[in-house]
């Protein structure tokens, strides 16, 4: 008699114990952690379908030299957007016979990059006898378009972010090609840092 | 007078002809409102498309041809009401995207163009002011957004100052979807929190429930003129608003779910927003993810918000 009660009560016990463990399962099935589920899940970019994206990419966008995580990037195109391009149309072999030229062509320029530390002139970028050309410190041309290298070479950290993504942005797709803004598209160049202005509105106090 | 009292007397107006009275005037009034609702159902092309987005379903019960059928009459009913064309759609989210957002704090300085441009992008009341975003002026030191000044109005950026921008979180464990009496707010597949404004009741648990303030209640249907609206609207994104309804950040579902960016990211002259899909380990955010110190606000209270704060 009191064996099988014994056994009854042992059933009884693995049962409740069975129904605890369901009800714990079950508690939030769907409930998930951000990071369990990046850690779970990895679709490529190229695994999305691009039929369910609008594809509203630029047209002037220039292939970047290097590559980020994802492969191949491009960015906007600078020539298409300075003033006087193409320099040829000035500097030409015939020679000056204004004497300030200079200051009469150039002359809004302000050049205010790398103020206390190394105060950057004209030349430190540009080359004299081929205006449309950018040189590095290491005597290497580079096209307009390309302006990234020649800042990456100062500020590397900097460019090494713009390509993983962490320094500039994408121009307007998150999806599809990827197509950033490039340097000289925020900064200008000859003073690069961002000037102080006012907000563009303001915010109504909280009621709370 | 006393003509008066005596009628009153042997009449006496009790229970029962009371109810009786009412039934009458009732039966009454609601025949004349009835065949008075006849004419309109006959004429009135905008009481019947009224009619039936009363008794529609919850946008989550919906078949997709219901889901169509509401789209087509709202659009009909803004032609309409308002005289403005809007394309709306229901899209549904992409599968194998779970958007994630990266705020970076050294970046932003304060010039509050992301705010004005979702003001824009989501059709927002202009009378009363309502923005998604706010962005908080920041002693050194501080990193919760109780500590800033949040109507700053003046030359930015102030030098030993940092800024910092709130909006929705999109918590993957949200505590408003779990205080919502009617679901009329949940999250979707894609990670997005959005509302269903036309089963919300305006009880503002939700609003309650937030840790964030990421939620605004209004106080009566946007206004915003037509000329300045956005008419590329979704269903559960910038479409005009019902009044007394919740509404909040949507990471601009009409925009993100065509694969584009949300107006603040495009909108940002520093490059302080970052946006991108975290399955993907190609993408931006995940870069940032990856390589950045990076937190979020309130982390102990386990809501798990898909909005990261970084510094370069």
């Amino acid at each position: 008699m009191i064996k099988k009660r014994n056994s009854y009560n042992r059933r009884l016990l693995i049962l409740l114990g069975f129904g605890i463990l369901w009800f714990a399962a079950d508690a939030h099935p769907e409930q998930r952690n951000v990071l369990d589920q990046i850690k779970q899940t990895t679709i490529h970019r190229k695994e999305l379908n691009p039929d369910e994206f609008d594809q509203n990419i630029p047209k002037q966008a220039v292939k970047v030299i290097m590559k980020y995580q994802g492969g191949v990037f491009w960015t906007e195109s600078r020539k298409d957007k300075m003033e006087r391009y193409p320099c040829f149309s000035c500097h030409s072999n015939t020679p000056e016979k204004i004497k300030s030229t200079k200051e009469i062509v150039h002359g809004d320029i302000l050049l205010e990059h790398g103020k206390a530390e190394k105060p950057l002139s004209c030349a430190t970028c540009h080359l004299k006898d081929n205006p449309h050309l950018l040189k590095t410190a290491e005597k290497i041309n580079i096209d307009m378009d390309h302006s990234y290298d020649l800042c990456g070479q100062c500020h590397f950290r900097q460019k090494q972010d713009w390509i993983g993504g962490a320094h500039g942005k994408r121009i307007s797709n998150w999806a599809g090609k990827r197509v950033v803004k490039n340097c000289t598209s925020c900064h200008n160049p000859h003073s690069p840092l961002f000037q102080k202005r006012w907000p563009k509105t303001y915010s109504p106090p909280i009621d709370k | 007078m006393d003509v008066f009292k005596n009628r009153l007397k042997e009449k006496p107006f009790g229970r029962r002809a009371f109810l009786k009275r009412f039934a009458m005037a009732a039966a009454l009034s609601s025949s004349a409102s009835a065949t008075g609702c006849i004419g309109l159902l006959q004429n009135d092309d905008r009481f019947q498309l009224k009619w039936k987005e009363y008794f529609k379903n919850n946008y989550r019960l919906m078949t997709p041809q219901e889901k169509e059928e509401t789209v087509e009459r709202l659009e009909r009913l803004a032609q309409i009401e308002k005289h403005v064309d809007i394309q709306m759609s229901s899209k549904s989210p992409v599968d194998g995207v779970l958007f994630g957002y990266a705020f970076n704090l050294t970046r932003c300085e304060g010039f509050m163009e992301c705010v004005t441009a979702c003001v824009k992008e989501n059709n927002l009341d202009r009378q009363t002011h309502t923005q998604y975003i706010r962005i908080f002026e920041m002693e050194p030191g501080g990193m919760s957004p109780e500590t800033g000044d949040g109507k700053y109005f003046h030359e930015v950026p102030v030098d030993h100052h940092f800024y910092m921008g709130v909006q929705c979180f999109h918590c993957e464990n949200a505590p408003c979807v779990r205080a919502c009496p009617t679901k009329a707010t949940w999250k979707e597949p894609d990670g997005i929190v959005v509302v269903d404004y036309d089963w919300c009741i305006g009880c503002r648990y939700c609003m309650a429930a937030c840790p964030y303030y990421g939620r605004r209640f209004n106080w009566g249907a946007p206004k915003v003129p037509n000329n300045e609206m956005t008419q590329k609207q979704h269903y559960l994104g910038n479409r005009i608003r019902p009044k007394g309804t919740m509404e909040k950040c949507t990471f601009c579902v009409q925009r993100t779910r065509a694969g584009r960016l949300p107006a603040c990211v495009e909108a940002c002259p520093t490059g302080a927003r970052v946006f991108g899909n975290l399955l993907d380990p190609d993408s931006e955010i995940r870069f940032v993810l990856k390589h950045k110190k990076v937190f979020r606000l309130k982390e102990d209270l386990a809501t798990d918000p898909k909005f990261w704060y970084f510094v370069d």
